[in-house]
This record gives C-alpha cells, sequence and structure tokens, in this order.
C-alpha cells in the first residue's frame, strides 16, 4: 500500500508524494498545506531553541523601556507589565499577559529542549507522546511577536508625551520574535515523528 | 465535480496532534496509538461548543468597545479611552499607519472573527454545499489572524506599567480592556473548537 496522507483541513484521502528541497505538499480539494520537504537536521531546531532560551532569559529580566518625565523616569520589564494589570485589580488579564508571553514561550523552548536532545542522542525521552501533544496544545497561545508589535505601538503613544529609551529586553524581544516563528516552522509536527522514528531505529 | 474519499468513508482516524492515521475501531473514546491523544473523524460537539464560545464573545464585544479601557489622570485633568477613541487619538497624532494598524488588530479583527465564524457556523448548520473553497479559506484567514487582535491587551499593559509618576500622570485600566481580553480569547477558543472538515462534508453527501 503506498503511503497515504489524510488533509487535516478536508479529511481527502490522498497519496502522499515525494518532495524536493523547500517544496510543500498542498491538498488537491481544499488546497491547505499536508507537509512540507523532509526535515532538516536535529541541530538545527536544538541550535534554535538554545538561542531562544538565552534570548528569552534576557527579555524577561531587563527592562524594555524607560520613560523620562521632568527629571523623573520610570523604567518596565515584561513582568512589570503583567505585575500593574494585577495591582490593579486585574488579575485574569494579568494571567493572559504572563501565559502568553513569558510562560508559554518558555515551556515551549523548554519542552522543544527535553524531547530534541535525547532524540539527538538516540533515544526517546520519558512522556515524550504525551509531552509532545501538550507542545502542540500550547503553541497557539504563544504570542511574542503580538507582543513585540503592542510594545512599538505603545512607545509611540508615550513618544508624544515624554522621553523614551529604549533597553536590552527591546532588542533580545524583537530577536525572540524571529527566531521563535524560525523554531516553529522547522519543528513541524511530521518532522518531528521522522526524528523519534529515526531514534528508535538506532 | 472530481469525486474524493475521504478518511471518515474509508473508516481511517486522522491525529490532529501527530498525524498518525490509524484505522477506526468502534469504540467512544478511541485514543492515536501514537501518540495516545483522543481522536474522532469529526471534533466532538464541534458546532455546539464554538457557537457557544462565539456567542459569549459577541455579548462581551458590546462592553470590549463601549467601555473605557483606560482611565489617565494627568494634572491636566482626567480622561477616559475606549478602544475606538485610542484609534482616533492616533489619527489626530499624525501616526495614519499605526492607527491603521491599531484598527484592523483592535476593530476590524474581532468583529471580522465574529461575522465569519457566525456565517460558518450557520452555514454548516444548515447543511450548505455552496462557496466550500471560499468558506474554508475564511476559516483559515480566522485562524491565522485572530492572534493580532491581543495587540491592544498589550499596549495597555505597558502603558499601565509604565505611565505611574506620582501627581504628573498616571494610567488605570478600564473594564472594557477585560472584556476586550475575554473576547479575543473566546474567539481564539471558538475557531479552535470548530472543525473545518464539516464545511466539506455536506459537499461529499450531495455529489
Amino acid at each position: 500500500m503506498p503511503p497515504i496522507v489524510l488533509c487535516s483541513a478536508c479529511d481527502v484521502v490522498q497519496k502522499k508524494a515525494s518532495l524536493r528541497r523547500r517544496e510543500r505538499a498542498r491538498c488537491v480539494r481544499c488546497g491547505a498545506e499536508l507537509y512540507r520537504a523532509g526535515p532538516v537536521s536535529i541541530d538545527v531546531p536544538i541550535a534554535l531553541a538554545l538561542t531562544a532560551l538565552v534570548l528569552l532569559a534576557l527579555t524577561d529580566s531587563f527592562p524594555l523601556v524607560t520613560l523620562k518625565l521632568n527629571g523623573t523616569s520610570r523604567t518596565a520589564t515584561l513582568v512589570d507589565a503583567a505585575l500593574g494589570l494585577y495591582q490593579q485589580g486585574y488579575a485574569p488579564m494579568a494571567l493572559l499577559v504572563a501565559v502568553t508571553t513569558m510562560i508559554v514561550p518558555g515551556l515551549e523552548i523548554g519542552l522543544l529542549l527535553y524531547l530534541l536532545v535525547p532524540l539527538r542522542l538516540g533515544h526517546r525521552p520519558a512522556g515524550f507522546a504525551r509531552l509532545f501533544r501538550i507542545l502542540g496544545a500550547i503553541r497557539p497561545w504563544g504570542m511574542v511577536e503580538v507582543f513585540m508589535l503592542g510594545t512599538l505601538v505603545a512607545l509611540v503613544k508615550l513618544s508624544a508625551l515624554a522621553e523614551i529609551v529604549t533597553s536590552t529586553a527591546l532588542w533580545s524581544c524583537a530577536l525572540l520574535m524571529f527566531n521563535l516563528s524560525a523554531l516553529t516552522t522547522v519543528t513541524s509536527t511530521e518532522h518531528f515523528w521522522t526524528w523519534a522514528q529515526g531514534a528508535d531505529v538506532r | 465535480m472530481k469525486r474524493f474519499a475521504t478518511g471518515q468513508e474509508r473508516g481511517l482516524l486522522l491525529c490532529t496532534r501527530c498525524g498518525k492515521i490509524s484505522p477506526a475501531f468502534q469504540s467512544p473514546r478511541a485514543l492515536c496509538p501514537r501518540c495516545a491523544a483522543p481522536v474522532s473523524f469529526r471534533k466532538p460537539q464541534s458546532l455546539a461548543r464554538s457557537s457557544a464560545l462565539v456567542l459569549a464573545a459577541a455579548i462581551l464585544y458590546l462592553p470590549a468597545n463601549l467601555l473605557p479601557v483606560m482611565h489617565t489622570s494627568t494634572i491636566f485633568g482626567d480622561e477616559e479611552d475606549t478602544i475606538m477613541s485610542g484609534v482616533l487619538a492616533l489619527l489626530h497624532s499624525g501616526s495614519w499607519p499605526l492607527a491603521a494598524l491599531v484598527f484592523f488588530a483592535s476593530i476590524f479583527v474581532p468583529m471580522m472573527k465574529l461575522i465569519a465564524m457566525s456565517l460558518l457556523i450557520v452555514s454548516v448548520y444548515r447543511g450548505s454545499s455552496k462557496h466550500t473553497r471560499q468558506r474554508a479559506l475564511l476559516f483559515r484567514l480566522v485562524e491565522f489572524i485572530g492572534r493580532w487582535s491581543m495587540l491592544d491587551v498589550y499596549v495597555i499593559a505597558l502603558l499601565v506599567a509604565l505611565v505611574q509618576i506620582q501627581s504628573l500622570a498616571s494610567i488605570r485600566v478600564g473594564a472594557g480592556a477585560f472584556a476586550f481580553g475575554a473576547v479575543v480569547v473566546l474567539t481564539m477558543c471558538a475557531a479552535q473548537s470548530f472543525d473545518e472538515r464539516l464545511i466539506w462534508d455536506r459537499q461529499v453527501k450531495d455529489e
């Protein structure tokens, strides 16, 4: 039996075609993307995840911007942004900001490293399937790129009123945005399972 | 029109988490043999769940747009901002590309998500077989741009954290921001619980 695929968007059964580099397969009926050409080396996502870890640590611990007005100044970190909402009695919103900008990206990077590094060494880590599922479930809730754009809008709004000094975390956040998007592209579901199967054989 | 065979007709289950295809057995709670995620031909109670979530979002859409999202106190007096007045303020300050961006993310996208999801749910509920491809595209668009409406939540969070300069200026969160955040989360959940394969199911029967 030739390998088949089911379109996740319209459920049509179709034969799996072999792809050349950078090619992607689309569904014959609805045009949804089915899968992309074979995985890159597993070292690529590991390198990207390690970079993301450093960038996230910088983004979470350094100030994003400093506001200067009439001789006084105020600095805000990403944690302050969530904390400010909490202190004003909007705990669910604080949680939403913390989850989408810090907790989910952190978990995502941590899970990826936990899953990928052992695969690189030739075995599946404990709880592989369950953790992979959790990774898929939390991914849509990481919104670093939206936060980055929100920061820029906030800065433009404030620049009319006060002097703005950008800091470390703003730059690391901008880099993290590109890094995470590359990481998502190279760790698609089917590539993950190709690496996992490779680890079993070895 | 060309006849397409679906996994459901062939008795093949697709795991939406890991992509594994497995033969369906007559079991109410089937689990994917590879990753043990619950699998089914179509997401369970997809229409009921997503319509409930869209309805909740539609109700909260009103306070989200009518109530102030920010209270600003400066030495010149107090001011209240709604989502729309925030866009207008950006427009008046001369940064129209930014005003367009915020209008798109905060006003157009949430409204478009509510209308599009309602349209998709109603059309699937009525068993429509028209404009299938267009509806599938519409759903993909909703899924893709949905997250961008979080933009204003982050803007508010940052302004609140930064503008706390005693006696000169301070910003407090308004109840509208809470409702707005809830609309974004609820519409994202509605899109996630909607099974886009339902759009195509009627067509299979008609052909």
